[in-house]
C-alpha cells in the first residue's frame, strides 16, 4: 500500500485512550496532540505506565483509540477495519517490541523474512535482504538459529532486522535497549543510527540516555498527558 | 499451607486449560460410557425385537457389529484421554523447568504436577461417569426409544473409571517424568519442547505458498502432537467409517439378499388359504407369528395342470417356477471327521430333531437368488439339500459336512442359504425327490417372473382371469408388500446401529475443538506476530483452517481405509455395494467431515477475532 504524500508522517490529534479493568476506567493517554516530520527521531520518554508503549501500539495501529486521530502517512488509522490496518502495517511501519517477540519456532532467517514473504517480492529479493539486514545487524553466522539460541542483545538485533524488511517510512521500537547490557545496547543504538542516517521517521519509547542523545526531539508522558518537549 | 495447596491454585490459576482439559475429559468418558450403555441396551433392544423375528444369521451379523462398534468406542475413549493427558502434562514442561529453576526441589515439583494430573484425572472421570449415565437416562427414556429396555449397567462405572483413570495416568505421566529428567534451562527452551532441529537452510518463500508452508511447518514442528491427534482421530474415523459404511453396506446387502432369496418382483400363485399362508411365512422374519397348524398337503391346494398351462400361454410372464411347500420332521444324522494332525476320528453332530419347513424346488428353474454358503443343489431326484441358516444354527455342528434323515430319506447337507421365509427354519431339496417322499403331493404354489417391460397390472388381471377359468380358488399375490415390510424392519434396526457413531462424533468433534484450542494456545505468539507485522485475521484463519483440514484429512484417510478393509473383510463378507451405496457412504462421510472442520474452525475464528494486544499479553 503507497503512502500519500504528505507533510508530517504521524500527526496525533486529541488522542485519548481509557483501558477498562474489573469495573474500574484507567485513562492511559489524554489528549494527546503531536506532529512527526519525516526523518524525525523522537524519544518518548516517562515512568513505567505513563502510557508509551499504549502510544506506540496506537500509532502502529494494534491498538484501538478510544477518541481521537491518528494520521500514519496521511492515512487516519481510527477510521480503517483490520484488514486495511494489517497490509498497512506490513508495508509501511516497523515494529521493535520490548520483549522481541520473535517467532520461537522459526529460526533467525525465516523470522526476518516472514513480513516480507507477505508482500509481492520474489524469492530472490527476499533471500538477497535477508542476507543484507543479517549482515546490517551483524547476524550472518546466526541465520539458521533459533531465536532460543541467542542471546538477548543477538534477538533484539534480529527484531529490528524484522522490522526493517520491509523498508518501512516509520520505525517504531518499544524499550529496545531496555532489557540489554551496555554492550548489545550500544549495538542496538548504532542500528538506530544507521536507520536515522537512511532518513527513517523514528518513535522510540526508552529511558537509554545513550537513545535520548539522539534523538531530535523528547517527549515526556506523565499520567497520561505529554509533559513537555526538548528540541 | 501454600505448598499444599500448590496443584489446586495452579488449576484454578490456569482457568481456560483445566476448564479445557475437564470439559474434553469429562465429554470423552461420558460419551464412551453413554455409548457402550446405550449400545448394550439398543443390542438387548434388537434381540428382545427380533427374539422371534429376523433369521439366525442376520442376528449374528447385528451382534458381531454392535460388539465390534463398542471395543471401537472403548479404543476411541481410552485413546482421547490418553491423548488429554499427555497434551496437558506435555503443556506443563516449560512451567516445570520455571519452578526448578526458582529452586524447588525436582521431586517437589514432579509432586505437585503429579497432584495435579490425579486432580484432572478424577474430576474428569467421576464427571464423565455421572454425565454418561445422566445422558443415557435421558435419551433412553425419550419417545423414539420406548420399545428398548431400560436398565442401567453399573458395572461400567468402575469398567470406565479404573481403565481411564489408568490410561490417562500412564500416557500422562511419561511427558511429566520426561520434563523432570531435564534440566529447568531445557525445559524453558521451545527447541527441546517443539522438539526443533536447526541446521535447515534458509529458503524464502512466495506469498502464495506462504499460508500454507506456515501451516505446514507449524504441523511438522509440533509434530509429536501433531502425529498424536492424527492417531486419535484416525481412530475415530474407523469407528464412523465401520458404523456408517458397515451399516449402510450392511442395510443394502441384507435387503438385497432378503429380497433375491424371498424373489423380488415375483407373483406367486397359490391356493388363497395356501398363499396367505406363503405370505405369513415370509411376514415371520419382520413379525411375531405364533405357530399354526396348517396342512400343506391338502389337495386342494395342489396347482393343477391347466392353471400351469393357462399361465404359459400369457404374453409377459418370462418365468415361473413350482414349489411343493410342506412340513417335515428331520434327524441330524452324527458323523465323523478324521484330524489331520492326530488322525484321530472326531465325532461330529448329534442326532438333534427338529420341524422345518421343507421346500422342494426344481433345481434347474429356481427363480429366487440365495446367498449360499456351500453350493444349490443338482439334479431333481438327488438327496441334497440346501438349509437355512437358522436351521444350521440350531441343529448342525459342520453342517456342510453333515447329513440329515427325512422321510426314510437321507439327504447331505450341500449348502446354507439366507432366506427370510420362516425366519430361516427352512429346508430346500429336489421337487421331485420330495414328491416321491410326501406320496400324492403335487407342487402347492407357483412363482412367476412377469418381463419388466409388460405392463404389470394388466398381466396380473390376465393372470387372475385365467386361474380363475381354471379354480376359483387360485390367486394371485404380490409378494413385494411382505418383502417391504421385511426390508424396511431391518432398515429400522440397522438406522438404530448408525445412531451410535453420531455420539461418537460429538465428543471427537469436541476433543478436536479442544485440541485445536490448545494448539491456538501453542501458536499464540506466532500468530500474534503474524498479525502484528501485518497479516490479516482472515490469512491467521486460513493458516488453522488449512492445519485442521491437514490433520483432518490424514485421519480420515488412514480411518476411512482401515474402517473400510475392517468392514468388508471382517463385519460383511460377500457385500453388496452399487454405486448408489457408494454416493451415500460418501455423502455421509463428506457431511462428517464438514461437521467436524467446521466444528474445529470455532476457536480458529475466536482467535483472528482476537485483538492482537490481547494474545500477544
Amino acid at each position: 500500500m503507497p503512502a500519500k504524500p504528505i507533510g508530517s508522517v504521524v500527526t496525533i490529534k486529541a488522542l485519548n485512550k481509557t483501558y477498562h479493568l474489573g469495573g474500574m476506567e484507567v485513562h492511559v493517554l489524554k489528549d494527546i496532540s503531536l506532529n512527526v516530520a519525516k526523518g524525525e527521531f523522537i524519544a518518548l520518554c516517562g515512568s513505567s505506565g505513563s502510557g508509551k508503549t499504549t502510544m506506540l501500539n496506537l500509532i502502529s495501529g494494534i491498538d484501538k483509540s478510544t477518541s481521537g486521530q491518528i494520521l500514519v502517512l496521511g492515512e487516519d488509522l481510527t477510521v480503517q477495519d483490520e484488514d486495511f490496518l494489517a497490509e498497512f502495517r506490513c508495508d509501511n511501519i516497523g515494529f521493535v517490541f520490548q520483549s522481541y517477540n520473535l517467532v520461537s519456532t522459526l529460526t533467525v532467517a525465516e523470522n526476518v523474512a516472514f513480513p516480507m514473504e507477505w508482500t509481492k517480492k520474489s524469492e530472490l529479493e527476499i533471500k538477497a535482504r535477508v542476507a543484507e539486514l543479517l549482515e546490517t545487524v551483524d547476524l550472518q553466522h546466526r541465520a539458521n538459529h533459533f531465536p532460543a539460541q541467542l542471546s538477548g542483545g543477538e534477538q533484539q538485533r534480529v527484531a529490528f532486522a524484522r522490522a526493517l524488511a520491509n523498508d518501512p517510512e516509520v520505525i517504531l521500537a518499544d524499550e529496545p535497549t531496555g532489557n540489554l547490557d551496555k554492550k548489545n545496547g550500544q549495538k542496538i543504538t548504532q542500528v538506530l543510527r544507521l536507520l536515522k542516517a537512511n532518513g527513517k521517521t523514528i518513535i522510540v519509547a526508552t529511558h537509554d540516555p545513550e537513545l535520548i542523545q539522539l534523538a531530535d526531539r523528547i517527549l515526556c508522558l506523565k499520567d497520561g498527558r505529554l509533559a513537555g518537549q526538548d528540541e | 499451607m501454600s505448598k499444599t495447596f500448590f496443584p489446586v491454585n495452579d488449576l484454578l490459576r490456569r482457568k481456560l486449560s483445566t476448564s479445557l482439559t475437564l470439559i474434553s475429559l469429562i465429554t470423552c468418558v461420558a460419551s464412551t460410557l453413554f455409548l457402550l450403555q446405550f449400545a448394550e441396551q439398543v443390542g438387548f433392544g434388537i434381540t428382545s425385537a427380533a427374539k422371534n423375528t429376523l433369521t439366525i444369521g442376520y442376528s449374528a451379523i447385528f451382534s458381531s457389529f454392535l460388539f465390534f462398534v463398542g471395543i471401537l468406542v472403548f479404543a476411541v475413549g481410552a485413546v482421547i484421554v490418553s491423548f488429554i493427558a499427555f497434551l496437558n502434562m506435555a503443556q506443563r514442561t516449560k512451567d516445570f523447568g520455571l519452578i526448578k529453576a526458582a529452586g524447588c526441589p525436582n521431586g517437589l515439583v514432579f509432586s505437585y504436577f503429579f497432584i495435579e494430573l490425579l486432580i484432572v484425572l478424577f474430576l474428569g472421570c467421576v464427571l464423565g461417569v455421572a454425565l454418561g449415565f445422566l445422558t443415557d437416562y435421558a435419551v433412553i427414556n425419550s419417545a423414539a426409544f420406548q420399545s428398548y429396555p431400560k436398565e442401567l449397567n453399573f458395572w461400567y462405572a468402575p469398567l470406565i473409571f479404573v481403565a481411564f483413570f489408568a490410561f490417562g495416568l500412564i500416557f500422562g505421566l511419561k511427558p511429566l517424568i520426561n520434563a523432570s529428567r531435564l534440566s529447568p534451562i531445557a525445559a524453558l527452551s521451545p527447541i527441546k519442547y517443539f522438539g526443533l532441529s536447526g541446521g535447515t537452510k534458509f529458503k524464502a518463500l512466495s506469498k502464495s505458498r506462504l499460508t500454507l508452508n506456515i501451516a505446514a511447518r507449524s504441523l511438522f514442528r509440533h509434530q509429536f502432537a501433531t502425529v498424536r491427534i492424527v492417531f486419535f482421530l484416525s481412530l475415530v474415523f474407523i469407528l464412523l467409517t465401520v458404523s456408517i459404511t458397515g451399516s449402510i453396506i450392511a442395510n443394502n446387502t441384507t435387503a438385497t439378499r432378503v429380497e433375491e432369496a424371498a424373489g423380488k418382483d415375483l407373483l406367486l400363485v397359490a391356493n388363497k388359504n395356501m398363499g396367505n399362508q406363503y405370505i405369513a411365512l415370509l411376514s415371520k422374519f419382520s413379525e411375531t407369528k405364533e405357530k399354526t397348524e396348517f396342512n400343506y398337503l391338502n389337495p386342494n391346494f395342489a396347482i393343477p395342470d391347466a392353471a400351469i398351462q393357462q399361465l404359459n400361454n400369457i404374453n409377459g410372464i418370462t418365468n415361473f417356477e413350482t414349489r411343493l411347500v410342506c412340513e417335515g420332521y428331520m434327524q441330524e444324522l452324527m458323523n465323523f471327521t478324521i484330524d489331520p494332525e492326530t488322525q484321530a476320528t472326531i465325532p461330529i453332530g448329534d442326532n438333534r430333531e427338529i420341524d422345518s419347513l421343507i421346500v422342494g424346488v426344481e433345481s434347474e428353474k429356481v427363480l429366487s437368488s440365495w446367498f449360499i454358503e456351500g453350493r444349490f443343489l443338482r439334479g431333481d431326484y438327488s438327496s441334497e439339500a440346501v438349509i437355512g441358516d437358522s436351521i444350521a444354527a440350531v441343529m448342525f455342528e459342520k453342517p456342510l459336512s453333515q447329513s440329515f434323515v427325512m422321510q426314510n430319506a437321507t439327504f447331505n447337507v450341500v449348502g446354507l442359504c439366507l432366506d427370510p421365509i420362516n425366519n430361516g427354519f427352512v429346508t430346500f431339496v429336489p421337487l421331485r425327490k420330495l414328491e416321491s417322499l410326501k406320496t400324492d403331493s403335487r407342487p402347492n404354489v407357483v412363482l412367476a417372473q412377469i418381463c419388466s417391460s409388460a405392463n404389470r397390472s394388466s398381466v396380473i388381471k390376465q393372470m387372475q382371469n385365467r386361474l380363475a377359468s381354471v379354480n376359483s380358488d387360485l390367486m394371485v399375490f404380490e409378494l413385494i408388500v411382505t418383502l417391504e415390510k421385511n426390508v424396511g424392519f431391518l432398515s429400522a434396526i440397522w438406522s438404530v446401529v448408525m445412531f451410535l457413531p453420531l455420539f461418537s462424533l460429538v465428543a471427537a468433534s469436541l476433543c478436536l475443538v479442544g485440541y485445536l484450542v490448545l494448539a491456538i494456545d501453542e501458536e499464540h505468539q506466532e500468530f500474534a506476530v503474524l498479525r502484528a507485522i501485518g497479516v490479516k485475521p482472515k490469512t491467521v484463519m486460513t493458516i488453522l483452517a488449512i492445519q485442521s483440514l491437514s490433520i483432518l484429512f490424514s485421519s480420515f484417510a488412514i480411518g476411512i481405509s482401515l474402517g473400510v478393509i475392517i468392514t468388508l473383510m471382517i463385519l460383511i463378507p460377500e457385500p453388496v455395494v452399487t454405486s448408489f451405496t457408494i454416493l451415500e457412504i460418501f455423502a455421509w462421510l463428506l457431511a462428517t467431515l464438514t461437521g467436524m472442520f467446521l466444528s474445529s474452525m470455532y476457536p480458529a475464528v475466536r482467535f483472528a477475532r482476537k485483538p492482537i494486544l490481547e494474545i500477544i499479553s
